[in-house]
């Protein structure tokens, strides 16, 4: 089984009705290097277990969300409209 | 008649070695074999947390093949199918090669344009390849709808001979075979917790064997993990430019045989290959969400059932015996990371995503040479992990996409 994120607009929602939009990163300043540019959009720290990441609601709200997800069971804490 | 000596042995590590490589799935235990037979080191322990060929080396659908994108790795694959093609007669086991070719089906303009684009790099690098008409195509695979009435046309496909498939358990156990008559400790059951780096050069791994903790010194280490590289990685501090998504695929029950190649739709994204059993293993979906779990979802089996009708109608009622999933650790280029780490005597084989099995023998063999000798061979120079701060990116192209 899949499993389902909780759209703080539209409750528990198939994970499917979603696109995925990465780990949530903390963004370089504007004054940072192209080096620090490339480590932020290239590199992740791709966590086994708890990360935040950004989700996009397509077939619903139709807006970014961000959640707390656990990569290792796929459980899902509560969303966070943005 | 029962073997009267095993055909390889594991045990639990040393407390040192020359070298060390963690992940006993084929990428490492290629490595090791390749230090051992290549290079005469065989004061070498390859580590895995659960057991050889755990992850990605048994999860994959067996296919081997040279027609992907990137001039800068067409050699490598090529490299590869000749390894494959070696290493029964080397180890003296059977690791069922099999040369049937591989046809890709191209479904619109845009399709065959980037056939053809491939086509070309593959004819400058020597590699065999052939463009089809959709005639021609239902010639080679009378079971294929090339009618116009399809719900969307095959516009054409090309013919690729050194296509085929090796059973990925038989490689994973002829591996250990010839680790094991080398010398090469295989070590299943040991978890790496920690990677000892002192005065920017590695020394070690701590490692959790059973409940007891135990520390082996080596000073080259080689981290070949596929799913799990960032986890390990991130021991020595590295972080990598790869996402772990996990993918589906999954067989059905056995039939008379009618498909003599690998096929593979270029706009479905999806391909399928008759085992000598007569079962057909089809995949891929790659789900792209990180995950660490293995799950398999009702959209990919009807998603994958609705493409294969798409291709061979006559399909229809077979039954699904297995699905199964595992995981790609993908990079944003689609061409994988290989070479040495910042950090002295660390190495790195990761980010092959979903089409790693086909290049284990010769990452294998170039990262043996990289790890003896320090030099980095010529078929990997392009594929260091510096790329991505460089912004010198190696184009692949993905088949499997959701």
């Amino acid at each position: 089984m899949g499993f389902q994120i909780n759209c703080p607009n539209c409750g528990l929602r198939d994970v499917y009705e979603f696109k995925f939009g990465g780990e949530a990163k903390e963004r370089p300043g504007p004054d940072a290097d192209i080096r620090r540019w490339r480590h932020y959009i290239y590199f992740n720290k791709n966590a086994n277990g708890l990360h935040e990441e950004w989700w996009y609601h397509t077939a619903g709200c139709q807006s970014w969300i961000k959640i707390t997800r656990d990569t290792a069971t796929n459980r899902v804490s509560e969303g966070e409209n943005i | 008649m029962a073997l009267k000596k095993p055909l390889w042995k594991f045990c639990e590590p040393n407390r040192s070695y020359d070298a060390v490589v963690i992940g006993g799935g084929l990428h490492g235990m290629a490595a090791a074999y390749y230090l051992a037979r290549d290079f005469g080191m065989t004061n070498v322990a390859v580590l895995d947390r659960r057991r050889m060929g755990y992850g990605g080396s048994s999860r994959n659908t067996e296919v081997i093949r040279a027609n992907q994108r990137a001039p800068e790795i067409l050699p490598l694959y090529v490299q590869s199918i000749r390894l494959w093609n070696e290493l029964s007669a080397e180890v003296e086991w059977n690791f069922m090669v099999w040369m049937k070719g591989l046809i890709g089906l191209a479904h619109n303009a845009a399709g065959v344009n980037s056939m053809r684009m491939r086509h070309a790099t593959q004819t400058n690098l020597g590699i065999e390849n052939h463009i089809l008409s959709p005639e021609e195509l239902k010639k080679l695979i009378p079971a294929l709808d090339t009618s116009r009435s399809a719900a969307i046309p095959i516009a054409g496909g090309y013919y690729h001979p050194p296509g085929g498939t090796v059973h990925h358990d038989a490689a994973v156990w002829g591996l250990m075979k010839g680790l094991h008559r080398h010398g090469v400790h295989l070590c299943p059951g040991v978890d790496v917790r920690s990677i000892s780096i002192k005065n920017g050069r590695v020394n070690g791994v701590e490692a959790k064997v059973g409940g007891n903790k135990i520390t082996i010194s080596a000073p080259l280490i080689h981290m070949a993990l596929g799913g799990w590289s960032s986890e390990v990685a991130a021991m020595a501090g590295i972080t990598l430019p790869v996402v772990t998504l996990p993918l589906q695929a999954m067989v059905t029950e056995c039939v008379k045989p009618f498909l003599n190649h690998v096929v593979v739709s270029e706009l479905y994204f999806c391909y399928c290959q008759q085992s000598i059993k007569g079962d057909l293993i089809m995949g891929a979906h790659l789900d792209p969400w990180q995950s660490y779990r293995s799950y398999n979802t009702y959209e990919f089996a009807a998603e994958q059932a609705y493409f294969m009708l798409q291709l061979f109608p006559d399909l229809a009622h077979l039954k699904l015996m297995r699905s199964w999933s595992g995981l790609c650790d993908m990079t944003v280029d689609g061409a994988p990371i290989m070479g040495a780490l910042p950090i002295e005597g660390l190495f790195i084989d990761a980010g092959w995503g979903y089409f790693g099995f086909k290049a284990s023998p010769a990452c294998g063999k170039n990262m043996a040479e990289l790890i003896a000798t320090g030099r980095t061979p010529e078929k990997i120079t392009f594929l260091g992990m510096e790329r991505f701060y460089e912004g010198r990116m190696v184009p692949e192209v993905y088949i499997a996409r959701s």
